[in-house]
């Protein structure tokens, strides 16, 4: 039993990272009925930026030391001697790099959404009352945009990122078994529940989100009813690219810095299916629960079993329930 | 002259001779090329950027030796964005511009080198290196054409797996990507392991990339393996399993292959997180750029690269896939050379045959001592371990041969 509680726990760690890419992927079908291809692209691009912000910037001559190490004497005290993966000095390396995570992590968070924001006025927003298939294939061009002027400005180079939060070792005992957890990976996890709470509220009880909602309903109706729909469109793209930047500096201090990063997005299309591509609930569950049968899998099964069992699983459910579990059932009148 | 049948025969035999000879005279050419397919884009972007410089060094070095008994050569790159097909259609892109001028290919994955093999076909062969080390490329009964500049996966498994035997090791777990390239030893490397006495405890596959570092390392901690192999990475997923480990406190020691042997990685990784992978020991076919006194070749790459890369990273270091590219340029020009000095026309049947039959070879440094090609391959590696205050890998066996 400990067994299973170890590897569900590391499951629905892997599922909150899951959910927090497609966010965006619904942010933006939510509003705009288009399905955003390049939405891994758009991660990639936050976690390049927050290597800018975080590696880049603070390792140059002319910025300030203490961006780039934070070392006040009692600091460097308390840190003589530890271990390195001692808990108290895993938490005491991650406050020696605090500067330029928090510069890192701002950084991403603007440059992202003025990336989004760019694509959104400069890709979409002329597109809008055309067909939305139109739109979905403007998604699929700026895959290779994207993955090629990231090749230009940072480069193919690896490279690896400092953790967000202070990656201590986690032990407790559970039915007889120690279970086992990376601090970074927890913390992860709970920015992802925080942010996906704070959407979901966001929706349900705030003007922006009556606003997304009406949009995602009836455009015409919207516009009719005053509500400015581009404004809308805007703020999805935003919302999608400042998420995005999240997960991609947490996956980026996963799995370090490459242009692979940018192939996630796909991989999580299905979970958003399964969810339903219009549902935050949904996708949220779907993306925990295809995190836990990967790791169960992976557990039980192995490696080459890991990868297919879940979306196995999403099949079945789009068969069953063909606009995934929670998403809006399109009905068109004719 | 009265035409009968013979003196037509004998008149068109002639003629056929005198058009004829202009073709022969043709076949050579003004310079000889060697095309390549380079991951310059995709998800080994970074292994391609580094090792696309060592293709303007040879040429330089190459030429300045006299190109192939006179002729220069020219070396045709293309980016394949480590698509199979993409290099695919490279390698017929430069057939068909190139001609016969064009003697040999440089292929960047084993994918690209088995969907190329079944084109290597009378006028269209030509002899093949590659990036890649998978086993079943070695065998030229099935690749006469194609080549590995060094051992096989499964002889890389080989040498780790003795040199883990003779440290005494009982138990061995392997973790793998779940591709081509991380499978291609496990079957090979279990069979080893039991006639060496050492149980294989764990076999994992995980994703080549993005893999779920908490549940590979909460098995490997289940199997309670001394040792664990890392096969089928590059740049990412082998670090993050090494330092989830030395989170989880597990005293395994980490092994890795060809790919995960490069300083340029190791350095960063422990620039950024710390000093987790000291110790970290892998297989290397070849000497590291570092270690140059006993290598004339390597010292005049670096005295080229001062010349060529001034302000590069290349200036001063060439990166060990860099290293591998040069052995495998290394290989086709001595079996190019050595054909052309007999006196044989330059076709791929000839080239393969004098490449097969490489034999006490001085490389000028890059293995141990001199070398031979055993099914158009070089079984022969060295086990290193890095050590984290000098940033070297430093060598922890003597040159193994299996």
């Amino acid at each position: 039993m400990g067994q299973f509680v170890q590897f569900a726990i590391n499951g629905l760690m892997s599922g909150a990272i899951y959910a927090l890419i497609a966010v965006g992927i619904v942010s933006v079908f939510k509003a705009t009925k288009v399905v955003n291809f390049a939405h891994g692209y758009l991660i990639m691009f936050g976690a390049y930026f927050y290597y800018t912000f975080a590696v880049i910037i603070p390792g140059q001559e002319w910025a300030p030391a203490w961006l780039a190490s934070w070392e006040p004497a009692w600091l460097m005290e308390s840190r003589e001697g530890l271990p390195m993966f001692s808990p108290m000095g895993a938490v005491l390396d991650w406050a020696q790099n605090l500067p330029r995570i928090l510069f890192g992590i701002a950084g991403a968070l603007v440059a992202n959404a003025i990336v989004g924001r760019i694509i959104e006025r400069t890709l979409m927003r002329p597109l809008m009352g055309q067909s939305v298939f139109a739109m979905i294939m403007i998604t699929v061009g700026l895959i290779s945009i994207m993955s090629g002027a990231a090749s230009i400005i940072w480069t193919a180079d690896a490279d690896f990122v400092p953790h967000i939060a202070p990656n201590a070792p986690i032990r407790f005992e559970m039915f007889g078994t120690t279970i086992f957890l990376f601090g970074a990976d927890l913390v992860n996890m709970l920015i992802a529940l925080f942010i996906f709470a704070g959407i979901v509220l966001m929706v349900r009880y705030t003007k922006s989100g009556v606003a997304i909602r009406a949009t995602a309903e009836d455009q015409s109706t919207a516009y009719s009813m005053g509500i400015s729909v581009p404004k809308v469109f805007s703020r999805a793209w935003v919302l999608a690219s400042t998420t995005g930047a999240i997960a991609g500096a947490i996956l980026a201090t996963r799995n370090g810095i490459s242009p692979s990063l940018g192939l996630f997005g796909f991989s999580v299309l299905a979970i958003v299916l399964m969810g339903g591509l219009d549902s935050y609930i949904g996708v949220f569950l779907a993306a925990l629960a295809v995190g836990v049968m990967e790791a169960m899998t992976q557990w039980q099964l192995g490696g080459d079993w890991a990868e297919i069992v879940p979306y196995v699983a999403v099949l079945v459910v789009l068969l069953i329930r063909p606009h995934g579990l929670f998403g809006s059932k399109e009905v068109e009148r004719i | 002259m009265k035409l009968n049948r013979r003196s037509f025969l004998a008149t068109s035999a002639a003629a056929t001779a005198v058009m004829g000879t202009p073709m022969i005279l043709r076949a050579q050419p003004s310079e000889y090329v060697l095309g390549a397919s380079l991951p310059l884009t995709g998800p080994f972007a970074t292994a391609g950027q580094l090792v696309a410089p060592a293709f303007q060094l040879a040429a330089k070095l190459f030429n300045d030796e006299g190109g192939v008994a006179g002729t220069p050569i020219r070396f045709v790159t293309e980016d394949s964005g480590y698509i199979p097909q993409n290099a695919l259609a490279n390698y017929q892109r430069a057939l068909a511009t190139e001609g016969t001028a064009m003697i040999a290919y440089f292929a960047d994955s084993t994918g690209a080198m088995k969907l190329i093999a079944p084109e290597l076909k009378g006028e269209n062969a030509r002899i093949m290196g590659s990036t890649s080390f998978a086993s079943e490329l070695a065998d030229p009964s099935t690749h006469p054409y194609q080549y590995m500049s060094g051992p096989s996966y499964q002889s890389q498994f080989d040498i780790l797996l003795e040199n883990i035997a003779a440290q005494g090791g009982t138990s061995v777990a392997f973790i793998y990507s779940n591709t081509e390239f991380g499978r291609d030893p496990i079957e090979h490397g279990k069979a080893t392991a039991e006639r060496l006495g050492i149980e294989v405890v764990l076999e994992e596959a995980t994703k080549p990339q993005g893999a779920d570092i908490p549940t590979h390392v909460t098995k490997l901690a289940q199997s309670g393996a001394e040792h664990c192999i890392l096969q089928g990475y590059v740049t990412g997923v082998w670090p993050q399993l090494i330092g989830g480990a030395r989170q989880f406190g597990l005293p395994t020691r980490f092994y890795g292959t060809f790919w995960g042997m490069e300083k340029i990685i190791a350095d960063r990784i422990t620039q950024e997180a710390g000093p987790f992978l000291e110790g970290y020991e892998g297989v290397m076919p070849y000497r590291y750029f570092w270690d140059r006194e006993d290598a004339p070749r390597y010292q005049k790459y670096a005295e080229l690269s001062k010349e060529m890369f001034a302000g590069t990273p290349m200036e001063n270091y060439m990166s060990t896939w860099a290293i591998q590219t040069m052995c495998g340029l290394e290989i086709a020009m001595k079996a190019i050379r050595d054909t052309a000095e007999a006196g044989q026309e330059l076709t791929a049947d000839n080239i393969a045959e004098t490449l097969s039959g490489i034999s006490d070879w001085d490389t000028g440094g890059f293995f141990g001592g001199p070398v031979t090609m055993e099914n158009n391959s070089i079984k022969t590696g060295r086990v290193y371990a890095y050590d984290t205050e000098t940033g070297l890998f430093n060598p922890r066996s003597d040159w193994l041969s299996v």
